[in-house]
């Protein structure tokens, strides 16, 4: 059985990697791949969304499949299809265990994990995506390892490439040009807050050295809803007489759910990795479908849940007394990618897994820090400075599985504004230093411009005279995709900047009488 | 030596001979060369293909196995109606027609303004220079070189793409768009795409660096696309109402020329554009059209 469930675990890891590097524009209208697949089938992410923002969402009916299968087999997701928990595992096997492992008692952690998110979400605050393990690793992966990962390729290769060496080149580039069409990154990502992503999926890794499956056993709120609902599987583990107490099953064991106990087995800690099985010398040891209850009573202390639950409620309550939350003054670099929901119905599903960021042509989505408030933490947002939003992609609404970035038509998206372009005259070159330079207008996406010139004769200091065309933005027209921004020749600080003002999702955040009367509070 | 073998050789060695003579004979005779072809027509491979001949036919371009670099404008992610992008059946049309010539690789790339992906798919370039045979690439970073440019008014160097410089033959495949600085974006303006670092700088004094791009960029043929033209909101567009089809095409051997034959199609002249006057300038090239031996032809 173990060998079974090694393959399966790889075919799902290698799945989901594929789906995750495929997770990138090949230049068409429509994503070819599904690449949220995974987080389909994930029952916490749709569970936290309908709480918190009362949807049902069409794709995620496939992790009902995965609650169905929980319930008659147990938390066999767990060991056999979870990638993080394959990671892991993987991880947890460099280092041999001595016979007699110690395990904390600290299994209850994550089910009050689970009510605490529940709590919060209940009351309209999304903070499952921060401790889901697949919204987790998508993010971990795609704005920290992955970049990591191309950057060392990239800059290996390079350097091959600055030696110049033909013989070497002559190799290298061959496996270069490979790695570019199948593994690596089209063009080098670059995240705000990248290397802490990466940091973080490493500590979670590296605790499988101090427990095995650390994370499985003791921090997964995914892990304890998959318990939770696997308390009384079909598929169970049966000990027959004869047996000596060895102990062998419970070395091996990577749930800590006490196989060896004769009546203390612990079906909704167990992950079905089938160890215990394989590994019984006696063969006394085996699997097999019955009717009988539960052996073991999962006892979370009454007192313990409800403060879990009240914390989540009242976790509510401290992240919105800032001024993130006061909607008169909304923030000005929190520009949302075209198709996010109103803010307070946005961070109700923002599921913070980074697919939009990881999907996102330009590079210019990238995770907030605390601009949108502590609970908006690591969501979408727009840098122009990065990379603007292309006028005719649709991409990130296509891979949200929340639909905290809406699936817009190309004809929608091009009409949704998520801020808008204002000058720095001070900085403009046509303004400031009577010199030629039509960037921005040149890159305006908007068929009949939004930026427009007015002609104006003036003169160099030499008093040679020179006509300018000094660039203004018709507010009304633009959509704040941030092309001027990213474009503008003073690469430091550019003379045109985008803020969310006018964005089409906001009643508040507009200025433009023709936007209606809610601007003028 | 068998009988059948005797044929043979002896067939091959006529054939030969008769290719030789006919190629001194064409040599010998003083064709001369029209300066500009101007086809028009209803297919852009016929009036593609029309063109080449009249200048002489593609052959006398490119020799056999020259590695050619066929540089169109895929610059935005735009589709072929709304005329952003040079025709992908132009491109291919020359494509196959230099392969057709005895090119050994012909090579198309461009440095793209939007996302590289989105422009060489929609702009549908990829798709029919990959099938016309070219080997078409996304730009490497790594292979901009600093270049000197001696004599550059406005810039004296500058990274330009190493790919394009070594290609033995270079055909220049731009199509003519109205343009919010330079007027017009016609064959000069189209080497911007082969420009690296922050090359949006050149529009501060756009007459003369692309006129300094042009010492150091030679092509052997260019052919500027105007089945489509886009006549305001250049260079990206984005409206149907900016573009104009005039189902023609301008060859010709000299920029400077077949830019002031393009200025011509939007209504203007040479001497409107800046860049064509300072070219003229220069000793580049013929600007005055009277001056010119132009070839119309319907194809």
């Amino acid at each position: 059985m173990i060998k079974a469930r090694r393959i399966t675990q790889g075919i799902f890891l290698l799945v989901f990697l594929f789906l995750f590097i495929q997770t990138e524009s090949k230049g068409a209208d429509i994503l070819k791949t599904p690449a949220k697949l995974f987080l389909d089938f994930d029952p916490l992410l749709f569970l936290a969304t309908l709480l918190s923002g009362h949807t049902l969402m069409k794709g995620f009916l496939f992790s009902l499949i995965t609650l169905a299968v929980t319930a008659l087999l147990g938390r066999v997701f767990c060991g056999w299809v979870c990638p993080l928990g394959t990671l892991n595992n993987l991880v947890g096997a460099l280092r041999k265990w001595p016979l007699k492992t110690p395990t904390r008692r600290w299994f209850r952690v994550k089910y009050l994990l689970l009510v605490f998110v529940a709590g919060a979400s209940l009351f309209g605050m999304q903070v499952v995506g921060l401790f889901d393990p697949l919204s987790l690793l998508v993010r971990s992966l795609s704005l920290g390892v992955y970049p990591a990962a191309n950057y060392g390729v990239n800059a290996a290769m390079d350097a091959v490439y600055r030696v110049d060496a033909r013989a070497l080149t002559a190799s290298s580039e061959p496996i270069y040009n490979l790695l570019k069409k199948s593994v690596l990154a089209f063009q080098q990502p670059y995240f705000l807050q990248g290397s802490l992503m990466t940091l973080l999926l490493l500590v979670i890794l590296g605790l499988n050295l101090v427990e095995r499956r650390f994370w499985c056993r003791y921090l997964c709120p995914l892990g304890a809803l998959l318990g939770l609902v696997g308390r009384w599987p079909f598929l169970k583990r049966d000990i027959a007489e004869g047996c000596n107490d060895c102990g062998v099953c419970d070395k091996d064991c990577q749930g800590a759910a006490a196989p060896d106990k004769a009546q203390g087995w612990k079906a909704s800690e167990c992950l079905y990795c089938m160890n215990c099985d394989d590994g019984c010398p006696k063969k006394k040891l085996s699997w097999g479908f019955s009717k009988k209850g539960a052996e073991e009573k999962l006892d979370l202390g009454r007192r313990n849940v409800l403060v879990a639950g009240v914390s989540g409620a009242a976790a509510v309550a401290v992240s919105r007394a800032t001024p993130a939350f006061k909607e008169t003054r909304p923030n000005p670099s929190l520009i949302r990618p075209p198709g996010a929901l109103p803010e307070p119905e946005f961070l109700a599903k923002c599921v913070k897994c980074g697919e939009c960021m990881k999907v996102c042509t330009t590079n210019g989505l990238q995770p907030t820090a605390f601009e949108a408030g502590l609970e908006g933490l690591w969501t979408p947002m727009l840098v122009p400075r990065l990379g603007y939003c292309e006028f005719k992609c649709t991409l990130c609404g296509q891979v949200c599985p929340t639909g905290a970035i809406q699936k817009l038509s190309l004809e929608d998206k091009q009409k949704t504004r998520i801020g808008t372009a204002l000058f720095d005259r001070s900085r403009c070159l046509p303004w400031a230093q009577a010199t030629p330079c039509i960037v921005c207008e040149e890159m305006c996406p908007v068929p009949d411009k939004a930026i427009w010139f007015e002609i104006v004769q003036s003169h160099d200091r030499q008093g040679n005279p020179v006509e300018l065309k000094q660039p203004r933005v018709d507010a009304a027209k633009c959509t704040g995709c941030g092309a001027c921004e990213a474009k503008c020749p003073i690469v430091d600080q550019p003379a045109v900047r985008v803020t969310s003002i006018g964005e089409s999702r906001s009643k508040k955040n507009q200025f433009l009488v023709s936007s209606g009367g809610y601007g003028g509070y | 030596m068998e009988r059948r073998e005797f044929i043979q050789a002896t067939a091959a060695a006529t054939a030969g001979g008769l290719i030789l003579t006919q190629g001194l004979t064409l040599q010998a005779a003083p064709v001369a060369r029209p300066d500009l072809a101007v086809v028009h027509g209803a297919s852009p491979e016929q009036i593609t293909r029309a063109a080449v001949d009249a200048l002489g036919g593609m052959r006398s371009f490119i020799a056999k196995g020259d590695v050619v670099v066929i540089k169109p404008n895929i610059g935005w992610d735009s589709t072929p109606e709304l005329a952003a992008n040079t025709n992908p059946l132009v491109v291919a049309t020359l494509v196959r027609m230099a392969l057709e010539a005895g090119a050994k690789k012909v090579k198309v790339f461009d440095r793209t303004c939007n996302d590289a992906r989105r422009c060489y798919v929609q702009s549908g370039i990829e798709a029919a220079a990959k099938a016309a045979g070219a080997e078409v690439s996304f730009v490497d970073e790594r292979k901009f070189r600093e270049v000197k440019i001696p004599g550059g008014v406005a810039i004296q160097s500058w990274p330009l793409y190493a790919e394009l410089l070594e290609a033995d033959k270079i055909i220049n495949a731009p199509i003519a768009k109205h343009h919010g600085l330079a007027k017009l974006t016609l064959s000069h303006k189209n080497w911007m795409g082969m420009m690296g670092g922050d090359r949006g700088k050149i529009h501060q004094q756009i007459d003369h660096a692309l006129v300094d791009l042009s010492l150091v960029i030679k092509p052997c043929l260019v052919l500027l696309d105007a089945v489509r033209i886009l006549t305001d909101h250049g260079p990206k567009g984005g409206n149907a109402a900016d573009v104009k089809k005039l189902d023609m095409v301008i060859a010709g051997v000299n920029q400077v020329s077949v830019d002031a034959y393009g200025a011509t199609l939007f209504g203007r002249t040479g001497a409107d554009l800046g860049y064509v006057v300072n070219g003229a300038k220069r000793g580049l090239g013929v600007m005055d059209l009277s001056k010119l031996n132009i070839k119309k032809l319907e194809a």
